[in-house]
């Protein structure tokens, strides 16, 4: 069932098209992965999903009811969280925390802060004003405020810039959490392509406003169809010769040589290394990954709007 | 409107308010040292022209009520450029926040203010001067409230332009109030401006309260006209300041609230 429609959307700012005739969904439980490079429209499309800015054309539905018509009681289900925007910084943790949870209809409210301010590991930082903060502790506080609502829908923008690695991880495994129990369906954007890779179920994939492809991870890397091969030669100079009378793409780093070829290639490849007898101590093999992906993609590699 | 929402941004400015020195000395301070100037200057005036002692009244009275509309457009305006600073206006719009909640908000938190500074004003005089601005009896009522309205829609008209131009006019908050001061006929009366100036005073809501005012101090009696010219003047300008606001924030949404400073 999906909780999030969006059809043929679009956001000009004068004649700049920021977003060009997008279109997608997202279901119930599910992660979706919002990617592209800076400047491709991720942060202008999430913006208008939140309703902070007016699309120019186009149609926001969540829980089949339109955003523009049921404003208030969309916006109770879903939340937001972004690393572009500070929450106010001369006021405290808890004042922060405490006048947002207002805004929103939530049962028993001093029993659920307590329990954010618990789950996101709060506690000592309470009474701090959010201007004393460091990054990662800001991060934190938006990202738990916007949990504060029990939200069906979320919208992450770049939730886990600035976080130390563990509380990064910790995030993750809790974000995974929310998903199995309680079926939140989240959008969000990294530019960490190996979180996305962990936890996303699929991935849009955006640049210049419009949307280049729309899969599972795994399937986006599929289509990078080399995989480098990186070996450490007993001389390098006899098997950059080789790949160059075989016509094989290669780059060399001091010691190391990398070739790539498709990975069907890759026996007889090395088969003929062994008949020409270039010897090597080290040997590894790098499958394409989303971060290929998302580096050719970026270039404008792909174009198969889907 | 959800009581709990409004609820919310007025809890925001009231922390905001209690950890911020420059706003607590906008509430006391300035009205303290307006009442000792002043009060001294019309304290030697009365003692120079004995039988006078009803113009002390009036002048006290005319800065502990310009205190009203003073604190309530700078309330308003204030708080609603304390978002831009903030960058905050994303964070409480993606909440359910309406545009009519945050509105009554800004006012509910302009009214307690404009009262706090107004009671702790009244009370300097009183201990000062001992003037009693109680001595208006019934009439205080309504000269507060169009005092508030005042304030009110100089308020909202102030947070249009800022919401379309951003904090770079935000010195319009601190200065747009007292442009109309000299107009609203505060400690004289309008008869004594040049006919230019009088025009001005005419179209403000604010002269014929002072002008009412005066004239429950000198004569105790109240020609209720200036009331009701005053209420239609400030409905009128409270109707289009608000719509003005509203289209500005139209306008802010259209560029994307992310990007309003």
């Amino acid at each position: 069932m999906s909780v999030l429609k969006v059809d043929d959307l679009t956001k000009k700012f004068g004649q700049f098209v920021a977003v060009n005739d997008i279109s997608f969904e997202l279901e119930e439980g599910e992660i979706l992965g919002f990617l592209g490079p800076n400047g491709a429209g991720k942060t202008t499309t999430l913006q208008m999903l939140v309703g902070s800015l007016t699309p120019t054309s186009g149609e926001i539905t969540y829980f089949g009811k339109s955003l523009f018509k049921k404003r208030e009681e969309i916006l109770d289900q879903i939340n937001y969280s972004t690393t572009y925007t500070s929450l106010p910084w001369n006021l405290s943790v808890k004042e922060n925390l405490t006048f947002i949870s207002y805004l929103y209809t939530i049962s028993n409210r001093k029993k659920r802060l307590g329990e954010i301010i618990e789950i996101f590991k709060l506690q000592d930082l309470l009474k701090q004003t959010v201007g004393s903060l460091s990054a990662g502790q800001k991060t934190r506080v938006n990202l738990a405020k916007s949990f504060l609502n029990y939200p069906k829908v979320l919208l992450l923008d770049e939730p886990t810039a600035s976080l130390d690695p563990d509380i990064a991880k910790y995030l993750r495994d809790f974000i995974l959490e929310e998903r199995k129990e309680y079926k939140v369906s989240i959008l969000f954007t990294s530019h960490n392509m190996k979180e996305v890779e962990e936890i996303c179920d699929r991935v849009i994939f955006i640049n210049g406003g419009s949307i280049i492809s729309n899969d599972t991870p795994i399937n986006l890397a599929k289509k990078i169809n080399m995989t480098q091969i990186e070996l450490l030669p007993e001389n390098p100079k006899q098997l950059t010769d080789f790949c160059l009378v075989n016509k094989n793409k290669y780059t060399q780093t001091k010691k190391y040589v990398t070739i790539s070829l498709e990975e069907h290639e890759i026996p007889k490849f090395l088969q003929q290394l062994a008949e020409n007898k270039i010897l090597y101590y080290e040997i590894s093999i790098n499958k394409p990954t989303l971060e290929d992906y998302f580096l050719k993609a970026s270039k404008g590699g792909f174009d198969e709007t889907t | 409107m959800k009581p709990h929402r409004i609820f919310a941004i007025f809890l925001r400015h009231i922390f905001n308010f209690r950890r911020s020195f420059d706003r607590l000395s906008d509430a006391f301070y300035w009205p303290t040292i307006d009442l000792i100037i002043w009060g001294l200057t019309s304290s030697y005036f009365v003692s120079l022209a004995p039988n006078t002692g009803k113009v002390m009244l009036a002048v006290i009275g005319g800065i502990i009520f310009w205190v009203i509309p003073w604190r309530a457009q700078y309330e308003i305006t204030v708080n609603v450029l304390v978002e831009l600073w903030d960058k905050n206006l994303t964070n409480i719009f993606v909440a359910p926040l309406k545009f009519s909640e945050w509105i009554t908000s800004l006012i509910l938190v302009g009214l307690a203010k404009a009262l706090v500074s107004v009671a702790f004003a009244a009370l300097v005089a009183y201990v000062l001067y001992k003037v009693n601005i109680f001595s208006y009896g019934f009439y205080l009522l309504p000269f507060l409230f169009l005092l508030l309205m005042f304030g009110w829609w100089v308020g909202f008209l102030v947070a249009a332009i800022l919401m379309r131009y951003g904090s770079r006019v935000q010195t319009l908050a601190w200065t747009v109030t007292w442009a109309a001061a000299p107009f609203s006929a505060i400690y004289f009366p309008v008869s004594i401006l040049p006919d230019w100036a009088q025009l001005i005073a005419r179209a403000l809501p604010s002269s014929y309260v002072f002008e009412g005012g005066r004239q429950v101090i000198f004569e105790h009696t109240l020609n209720w006209s200036y009331v009701w010219i005053s209420l239609f003047l400030n409905i009128l300008y409270l109707t289009i300041s608000i719509v003005l606001f509203r289209n500005s924030f139209k306008k802010a949404l259209e560029r994307g609230l992310q990007g309003i400073n």
